[in-house]
């Protein structure tokens, strides 16, 4: 079975690749943008003595470059997508891309099972109350004009591919990550704070953080694409014993580097919130709304999370976030110029 | 006085910098963004969701048909400005288009043309000129403060490992990488832009060199992109340096005038219009007035634009805005365009004869 993985050479996409090979799915094609990419792909396949692994630079901006990729895949896991940029370059290499590879699967006139790797960003999670469980229940967000440009591309991302899901019956199984972390990653995600002149604003207090680490992400795709019973379903995927904010915040401060931080508590948080929305309104712009109510409710409000139907099909973490967090911060540690 | 009627605007071309049109159009007082366009129907949604415009568009003649629009900002690469200026007029439209104009000067003439035969108005998008220190800059050299202008010296940084640097260094395929005068081509309009005005009407002479200073070698189409430029010009009794530099820091945005009477400097980033303190008494003690005169000359720019953001008149593209409004004023009454279209053409005819001597066209396929 010859698995394609688009993204492969990124932070997500190469331990995807492990993964794979780790399940013996050992045919794997990586499509990468830059061919450099592909070192640290071959230096994890050389661990695993029967891999093939066939590398295939394009770029998913241009529809003339990918049917090469998809032709003779029987499984597409789609993990590449744009992180960083404006907002038309995110648009381009997420939803673009996206609709550039459908069209390519769509063309191929057989049957491919398609893995997307969407994110937790494209919940609508504003309108729900503080402390609700977000799970695959969860409606998709309602409006992605009032959330960051990243939520926005990966909420149009999700709905192209049910589209195309809709339109050709292809097989279709969607993870929505939380927050993936690990050797290699960001330090902080947003939903723990954010540096702003100096300082770093601890926004999320005592909320349980959605991390999952990268191996476990992975693994949850892995098991996910090739379990019968997940066609058409969404899983979530979050680890097990998550911390809250504030304890990721104390650990790191002791494990990484000392960070000047500042608490900034919710009912706060919400009142600069719409100081700053106004601001921006009456000024004509004049600041940019970075922060307004209902971005702050999505992000800082605080949620419970489940991995129960991640379990169901037989995922198990890899790592416990115990672990997961030592390797991180001991990564974090050799490489401090990371930090966000 | 009358409430104004909203002019229906449009944007064609829905890439990175349609997001600052979007912002801007937004908030004028006398406009409405009606609708969207890009050839890529999903980047038209995604400007037009973000921005809550109701209409967006995967052809442009679908637009032009249904909405009606009193004018269109063509936002997309230059090589198509032309045929899309064409359709509009033809739709009754008016054009407001980002720089550069087209791919080379005559295509420019013919451009304008095509809009003054239609009966239309034009401009581009010069908004640095616009940005309040340009304009404080123009007030005080229309009352003669600087005298007449003898020399001067445009300088325009560059970060290829900015936002927008990055986008095409990272791309071998960004359009950028096609045009004749690559990234030169498309930052020179705001360094020539600002020397122009001060030349006389006589053609200059135009003495350019570039080199590639970067070090790393990508073997991919970005390596052909040469990043330092240097430019001398003179006309008349006027001459002029003009410099794009993308390895010195800070990323620097500049205008110095020497004039007759006085030497200016315009600084765009910091928006401020600072002349240089000359020494008035005689010997050491003479020296040490002039740095006190210059410090009290920046406490008045850094006063004056506190004041101008305490008014909200300090947006990153308050050029743009000032720019639009009187564009759309002359659109309104029929009266003159914000920047004379022969200030345009003269413009766009000192950047083909940079891009011819630092882009040569080799030999072989001028005769080809």
């Amino acid at each position: 079975m010859k698995i394609l993985v688009t993204g492969a050479g990124g932070f997500l996409g190469k331990a995807i690749v492990e993964r794979l090979l780790a399940h013996g799915q050992n045919d794997l094609r990586c499509m990468l943008r830059d061919e450099s990419k592909s070192r640290g792909l071959e230096a994890i396949a050389a661990r695993y003595p029967q891999a093939r692994l066939e590398f295939v630079t394009a770029n998913l901006r241009n529809p003339n470059e990918i049917p090469r990729a998809v032709s003779g895949a029987d499984i597409v896991i789609h993990a590449a997508a744009a992180l960083k940029g404006s907002p038309a370059e995110m648009f381009l290499d997420s939803v673009v891309a996206s609709r550039n590879l459908l069209e390519a699967i769509a063309n191929e006139l057989r049957h491919i099972r398609v893995v997307l790797v969407s994110s937790f960003g494209a919940m609508g999670v504003a309108e729900l109350p503080r402390g609700a469980m977000v799970d695959e229940k969860t409606p998709l967000e309602q409006h992605p004009e009032q959330r960051d440009v990243y939520s926005h591309s990966k909420l149009r991302q999700e709905q192209l591919f049910w589209e195309y899901h809709q339109k050709y019956g292809f097989d279709l199984v969607v993870l929505r990550p939380g927050v993936i972390y690990g050797p290699g990653g960001g330090h902080f995600s947003n939903r723990v704070g954010l540096s702003l002149f100096g300082r770093f604003l601890h926004l999320g207090g005592k909320n349980l953080l959605p991390l999952t680490y990268v191996d476990n992400c992975a693994e949850a795709i892995v098991v996910a694409a090739l379990s019968e019973g997940s066609s058409g379903q969404v899983y979530n995927v979050v680890d097990d014993d998550l911390p809250t904010s504030g304890q990721y915040l104390s650990l790191y401060k002791k494990q990484v580097r000392r960070v000047k931080s500042v608490p900034v508590p919710y009912f706060a948080l919400m009142w600069g919130s719409r100081m700053v929305e106004r601001y921006s309104e009456r000024s004509k712009g004049q600041l940019p709304a970075i922060f307004t109510p209902y971005k702050t409710r999505a992000m800082w409000a605080g949620n419970q999370f489940s991995n129960a139907k991640l379990k169901s099909i037989g995922w198990r973490p890899l790592l416990s976030t115990r672990e997961g967090l030592e390797r991180a911060f001991a990564a974090f540690r050799a490489e401090p110029e990371k930090a966000k | 006085m009358g409430e104004i009627r909203k002019l229906r605007v449009g944007i064609v071309g829905c890439g990175k910098i349609a997001d600052g049109h979007a912002e801007v159009v937004r908030y004028l007082e006398g406009a409405e963004l009606a609708a969207v366009c890009d050839r890529e129907p999903l980047l038209a949604e995604q400007l037009a969701v973000r921005y809550g415009v109701r209409g967006w568009y995967g052809d442009m003649n679908e637009m032009l048909e249904r909405e009606r629009l009193d004018v269109v900002h063509i936002t997309t690469p230059p090589g198509v400005h032309l045929a899309l200026t064409r359709q509009c007029v033809a739709a009754g439209a008016h054009v407001f288009l980002e720089k550069p104009l087209t791919l080379t000067a005559p295509e420019a003439k013919q451009l304008i043309d095509i809009v003054v035969s239609g009966g239309r108005q034009m401009s581009i998008n010069y908004w640095p000129n616009f940005d309040p220190p340009a304009m404080q800059f123009k007030e005080m050299l229309a009352r003669g403060e600087f005298g007449d202008p003898v020399h001067v010296e445009a300088f325009i940084g560059y970060d290829l490992a900015g936002a927008y640097g990055q986008a095409l260094m990272s791309d071998a395929g960004h359009w950028v990488h096609r045009l004749p005068g690559k990234l030169f081509q498309n930052m020179m309009d705001h360094i020539f832009n600002r020397i122009v005005p001060l030349f006389p009407d006589v053609e200059p002479e135009v003495h350019a060199f570039a080199y590639k200073r970067r070090e790393a070698v990508r073997n991919d189409g970005t390596d052909a992109l040469l990043d330092e430029l240097r430019v001398f010009l003179r006309g008349g009794g006027v001459s002029a340096y003009g410099s794009l530099c993308s390895h010195a820091r800070p990323v620097a945005n500049t205008l110095k005038v020497y004039g007759t009477k006085a030497t200016v400097e315009v600084d765009f980033n910091n928006r401020t219009v600072v002349s240089t303190a000359s020494q008035r008494y005689p010997s050491a003690v003479g020296r040490l007035a002039p740095p006190l005169q210059m410090a009290g000359r920046y406490l008045g720019e850094a006063k004056k634009n506190i004041g101008q953001f305490r008014r909200h008149e300090f947006h990153f593209f308050a050029g743009m805005s000032k720019l639009l409004e009187l564009f759309y004023a002359g659109i309104r009454t029929g009266g003159a365009p914000p920047i004379p279209y022969s200030e345009i053409l003269r413009v766009v005819g000192v950047m083909d004869r940079v891009i011819e001597q630092v882009y040569p066209v080799p030999v072989s396929e001028v005769l080809r």
